[in-house]
């Protein structure tokens, strides 16, 4: 543990779950892969890294159908998309950009002085679990952020987009 | 690993109370020593008041405070004529200041800028600009196999219409040294360019004479070299500075103030708009004393030292690319990158192990272009660096690759 570390203490489970999910999804992502004609893609860049991922998205009607990305990333970001491929498919447009919106708070609640607030203790669906470890890492967050920026470019956008 | 530091940890209050942290992104900042620190907190209790402006005692102790620290800098990197060191924020800061009020007047279409390809964003983003403003064209010097500058492309590159020659002393990416002298006698022979200098990377590591070189323009920042934040150097040949126009205007820099216009301040004020940074140039001065007591020359041996035991470490580790050219020709940062590990993701693991490094695009983003990766991880060493600092890289970074190993 660094000893000038000023964030928030992650109990051990988490950080082995962090651990094994993550590189487990860092080793063999979820649907990274190209989706022919999709209905709507976003791509997003980190400019601190030089990371870009895109997303792909099929819909019928409002729900998402099948959902995919690609691009070259971190561990945190390549896990983060391939784990957000497992929890969206079947949610309809707006479910996946509220599900965005919960990530984006659980990541940035975790942070305080006052530890877990409603925020953080906000349930996420099973797949998402492992993004809990991410939240003590405020350096990390961009990267976990980064595919669900995509997503929401994707699913903002006009019927169409490409 | 028994390599000591130049400077001892106690000197530094931030890595007296860390012993277990290994700070590794000196050429990012540097750590500051109490003699600094007590310099800044002397002026403001016992000299405090605003330069130049008072008519009374504290006032002239202030004005006195501040000049001594001008001609203790000027001193350090070779400027006999000290009023021609200006007090800036920092190398950016200096380099926008060139770009305007010189590159402003003197560079128009069809003139051609002359940068190299390893420079920081501070010394390429504005001559970028200055040329797009104004109608020039921006040429960039491109790289020999070990990231060092082409001096046989910048050759071909300069010549009648070459106005400004940008480079870097030191490369704050890779560490290149940049062979000043054989760049001044080409750009002489072949041009009426002006010289500008980035040396940020370079003053904190390697004695510097202005004068010797035969520049034009030198900048550089009091952070990276145990100074504070927030005050940095511009150096400008005399002829020069008089001739360009002011960058800021306000109080300081004029002379007269008519209704309708207004006469300048000679050097340094000319440059120095508003109330200076008087607190922070004492307490660099204070810094510069500290570096000279160390000995420029011991603090290069001792860099040396430590970057050539931390490469060949470093080197022994499977599928690692180490960028820059050998330790005789680099200076201060080891650049690397690890086959299976993202630089962010082995920053992140490093960190825990209490080890700091910078991983990104270092601000070079059009050097990252060329060496064909979006970010490296760079380790950077100082006086207060030690073996144990390289011991605890190499031990962390073979962590993270057991952690990220692929297993089939």
């Amino acid at each position: 543990m660094s000893p000038v570390s000023v964030v928030a203490p992650v109990s051990a489970s988490i950080a082995a779950m962090y651990q094994d999910a993550l590189l487990a999804h860092h080793r063999a992502p979820h649907n990274r892969r190209v989706i022919e004609a999709p209905s709507a893609s976003g791509a997003r860049k980190n400019p601190v890294c030089g990371d870009e991922i895109t997303v792909m998205v099929s819909l019928v009607g409002d729900v998402v159908r099948d959902v995919a990305f690609t691009g070259r990333s971190c561990s945190i970001a390549t896990a983060s998309a391939s784990m957000m491929t497992d929890a969206v498919r079947g949610l309809t447009i707006s479910e996946s950009l509220a599900l965005a919106d919960a990530v984006d708070r659980m990541l940035h609640a975790a942070g305080g002085s006052a530890g877990s607030s409603e925020a953080g203790a906000e349930p996420l669906p099973d797949p998402l679990t492992p993004l809990r470890g991410v939240a003590p890492f405020p350096g990390r967050h961009g990267c976990a952020m980064l595919p669900w920026q995509a997503l929401r470019e994707a699913l903002r956008a006009p019927a169409g987009n490409r | 690993m028994s390599l000591r530091p130049l400077a001892p940890r106690a000197d530094f209050p931030l890595l007296a109370a860390n012993p277990g942290l290994h700070y590794l992104d000196s050429a990012a900042t540097s750590q500051k020593p109490a003699a600094m620190l007590d310099a800044l907190r002397h002026f403001y209790e016992t000299a405090n008041a605003n330069p130049h402006r008072g008519a009374y005692a504290l006032s002239a102790l202030a004005t006195d405070a501040y000049h001594d620290a001008r001609a203790t800098i000027a001193r350090f990197v070779g400027v006999a004529d000290a009023d021609c060191l200006i007090f800036t924020r920092g190398t950016t800061e200096s380099m926008n200041l060139v770009a305007s009020s010189w590159g402003g007047v003197h560079v128009g279409p069809g003139d051609e800028i002359v940068v190299s390809a390893l420079e920081h964003h501070a010394n390429f983003v504005p001559w970028q600009q200055l040329a797009l403003r104004n109608g020039a064209t921006l040429r960039i010097v491109e790289l020999t196999p070990t990231q060092t500058i082409d001096l046989d492309m910048l050759r071909d590159m300069i010549g009648a219409r070459t106005k400004i020659v940008a480079i870097t002393h030191v490369s704050n990416a890779v560490g290149s040294i940049t062979p000043l002298q054989e760049v001044v006698r080409i750009v002489r022979s072949r041009s009426a360019a002006v010289i500008v200098v980035d040396g940020a990377q370079a003053v904190p590591h390697l004695a510097v004479n202005f004068d010797a070189l035969d520049l034009d323009f030198y900048a550089f920042s009091g952070h990276k070299l145990l100074g504070p934040m927030g005050i940095g150097v511009l150096v400008g040949r005399r002829t020069l500075l008089e001739a360009m126009p002011p960058y800021q205007f306000g109080g300081d820099m004029i002379e007269w103030v008519r209704d309708t216009d207004s006469t300048w301040n000679v050097l340094p004020h000319k440059f120095e708009a508003g109330t200076p940074n008087a607190a922070d140039a004492v307490a660099l001065a204070a810094a510069v004393r500290y570096l000279e007591g160390l000995d420029m020359a011991r603090v290069r041996s001792h860099e040396i030292a430590l970057l050539e035991a931390a490469e060949a470490s470093v080197r022994a580790l499977p599928g690692v690319t180490v960028y820059g050219p050998p330790p005789a020709q680099r200076s201060g940062v080891l650049s690397f990158s690890l086959a299976d590990v993202h630089p962010h993701d082995l920053a992140t693991i490093l960190d825990q192990h209490g080890v700091c490094i910078r991983a990104g695009h270092h601000c070079a983003q059009p050097l990252m272009r060329r060496l064909g990766v979006s970010a490296t991880a760079r380790a950077s060493f100082y006086v207060y660096s030690d073996g144990s600092d390289v011991d605890a890289l190499v031990g962390a970074l073979t962590a993270a690759q057991q952690l990220f190993a692929t297993v089939d």
